[in-house]
């Protein structure tokens, strides 16, 4: 079925704002941020929209190396936290994920203006007891919240269940669902005890072989391979 | 952890499809040499060691045994007349493994061929037997088959072991089909069919209990049934069976009414019954396998917390 013109110009805006945050997340050091601020400089709904979607990872380089975000990026960030906030009837993922927005909002700082108050965590309870494969659909979608050190319902839950994340991990691929892969990966990354004969470094480079034409999928593979290299947040 | 009623009734329909269609069990006399008069054995091989195993779990009710024993006389006397079809195949091919191997789950339940023997222990003196190249797990069983003769095995299984797949323990999320049968007879041999968990080290049954999860999964939701019934075999032979409810109940589900189990998706739509028979005869075997031993172990489960 072909895409209707609007959704796929959303997709289009997301992969271009993936793509800028995935490039400054190359190299593995210090994360470099020109293709970045290329990105995050638009204005347009469009735009807006595709950094909801993207939601805290729009100030993940920040985040991994260290630094304050520019004023642009803080900027699109904190319009697209302003500008959907969650209905009551939100799925819990779009809660959790509106919340890691204004969360990394507060914790990366703003150069100028006011911080977002990010509200109380929401519920986590429906993620409690979760099988497997629903865990890792979930967790892959939330996987901004996969940081070393975060402490939140999320994390606290996803750390008492690394082999299910790996189990979850292994199903995606052999799916070819590169994008929960790429996700789960990332959590992966920031989980205690991963079995080894999961052989997460080469699956990482397996999924980015076969689905990092999707910048999404790029963004967090390297995400999860700067995490697995230790920088520290 | 599945229904046990579940997991007994899968094994008691597949026997009744096995009885009904014993005569599938049959082979081609006049078969040209080059295809291979050989290549009928394994179905009856195949019968004969999982109507062994059923009598050893003993937990197969009277109509099940008697099934199991009208299946393995009729293959003995009917299929390979008193066993003298094994000497007449292993005189066409002397250098096969493959008729010593049919016959000695038979051997095992009493039965004797003096004159197959005699080119068992021949084969097992040359070195050519031992030199044949063979995928590891073949080795694996191969020196199995020697062990269980009362031979010792050339190369020793300890030997072979490490070469396999299985033993290497590999990303486990590059298992094709084929690779996954691989895993499952490395199993079957490592435990004897099941027999001894033990002899499944701790450290590949550790990897197992991690990811045969997943595979059961993966299998399940593509409809690959017979090799879905070989991984519900592994499980049950691991330290702490899963007995996965979803892998049972739509493995169940995609047994015929008749016991008959596909091999993949729905049952084909062939006139021919040999042809039928041929490409369901293995994953319905398999289904009374795995259901003999899942029901074994969810019983002594049962026993345990009583």
């Amino acid at each position: 079925m072909k895409q209707s013109g609007a959704s796929a110009l959303l997709q289009g805006a997301v992969q271009d704002l993936a793509s800028g945050v995935a490039s400054a997340l190359r190299g593995g050091g210090r994360t470099s941020r020109e293709d970045l601020h290329a990105t995050v400089r638009s204005t347009s709904d469009l735009d807006l929209a595709a950094a909801r979607v993207l939601g805290a990872d729009l100030l993940l380089p920040a985040v991994l190396d260290g630094t304050a975000p520019t004023g642009p990026e803080v900027d699109l960030a904190r319009r697209a936290f302003d500008a959907y906030p969650p209905p009551v009837t939100a799925a819990p993922t779009v809660a959790w994920s509106h919340w890691a927005l204004g969360h990394t909002l507060r914790r990366v700082g703003a150069p100028s203006g006011p911080v977002p108050e990010p509200g109380p965590e929401p519920d986590a309870s429906w993620l409690t007891g979760a099988p497997w494969p629903s865990l890792t659909h979930h967790l892959a979608v939330l996987a901004p919240l996969a940081l070393p050190g975060q402490d939140c319902a999320v994390a606290r839950l996803a750390r008492g269940r690394t082999l299910d994340v790996a189990r979850g991990f292994v199903r995606a691929i052999r799916r070819r669902d590169w994008y929960q892969a790429a996700g789960a990966g990332r959590w992966l990354a920031v989980l205690p005890d991963v079995p080894h004969t999961l052989g997460l470094p080469s699956g990482l480079d397996f999924v980015e072989l076969m689905g990092g034409g999707d910048a999404r999928v790029l963004l967090q593979v390297r995400a999860a391979r700067l995490i697995g290299s230790g920088v520290s947040v | 952890m599945t229904d046990t009623r579940l997991l007994h009734t899968v094994g008691v329909r597949a026997l009744e499809w096995l009885w009904a269609h014993r005569d599938g069990f049959r082979l081609e006399s006049g078969v040209d040499p080059e295809i291979g008069f050989l290549e009928r054995f394994k179905p009856v091989g195949e019968l004969a060691q999982i109507c062994a195993v059923l009598f050893r779990e003993g937990v197969a009710g009277s109509r099940q045994a008697e099934l199991a024993r009208g299946l393995l006389d009729h293959a003995w006397r009917e299929t390979l007349d008193g066993g003298r079809m094994l000497v007449r195949g292993q005189r066409i091919e002397p250098l096969s493994p493959i008729p010593g191997e049919v016959y000695l789950p038979f051997r095992e339940l009493g039965h004797r061929m003096p004159d197959l023997e005699r080119y068992v222990l021949l084969n097992h003196r040359l070195a050519s037997s031992t030199a044949c190249e063979t995928k590891p797990n073949r080795r694996l069983g191969l020196s199995a088959f020697q062990r269980r003769f009362g031979l010792t095995p050339r190369p020793q299984e300890h030997e072979v072991l490490p070469s396999t797949w299985l033993a290497r323990t590999p990303e486990p999320w590059t298992v094709e089909g084929h690779i996954a049968y691989d895993v499952t007879h490395t199993v079957f041999h490592l435990t004897r069919w099941g027999e001894d968990p033990d002899g499944l080290p701790p450290r590949l049954a550790d990897y197992l209990a991690a990811w045969l999860p997943v595979w059961l999964d993966d299998w399940r939701d593509l409809r690959r049934w017979d090799l879905l019934g070989e991984l519900l075999v592994v499980d049950a032979c691991l330290p702490r069976p899963t007995l996965d409810e979803a892998a049972w109940t739509a493995f169940a589900g995609a047994q015929q009414p008749d016991g008959a189990v596909p091999a993949v998706g729905d049952l084909p739509a062939v006139d021919d019954p040999q042809d039928l028979f041929d490409v369901v005869y293995h994953p319905t075997l398999v289904a009374a396998f795995a259901s003999t031993l899942a029901t074994s172990r969810s019983l002594s489960a049962l026993a345990r917390a009583s």
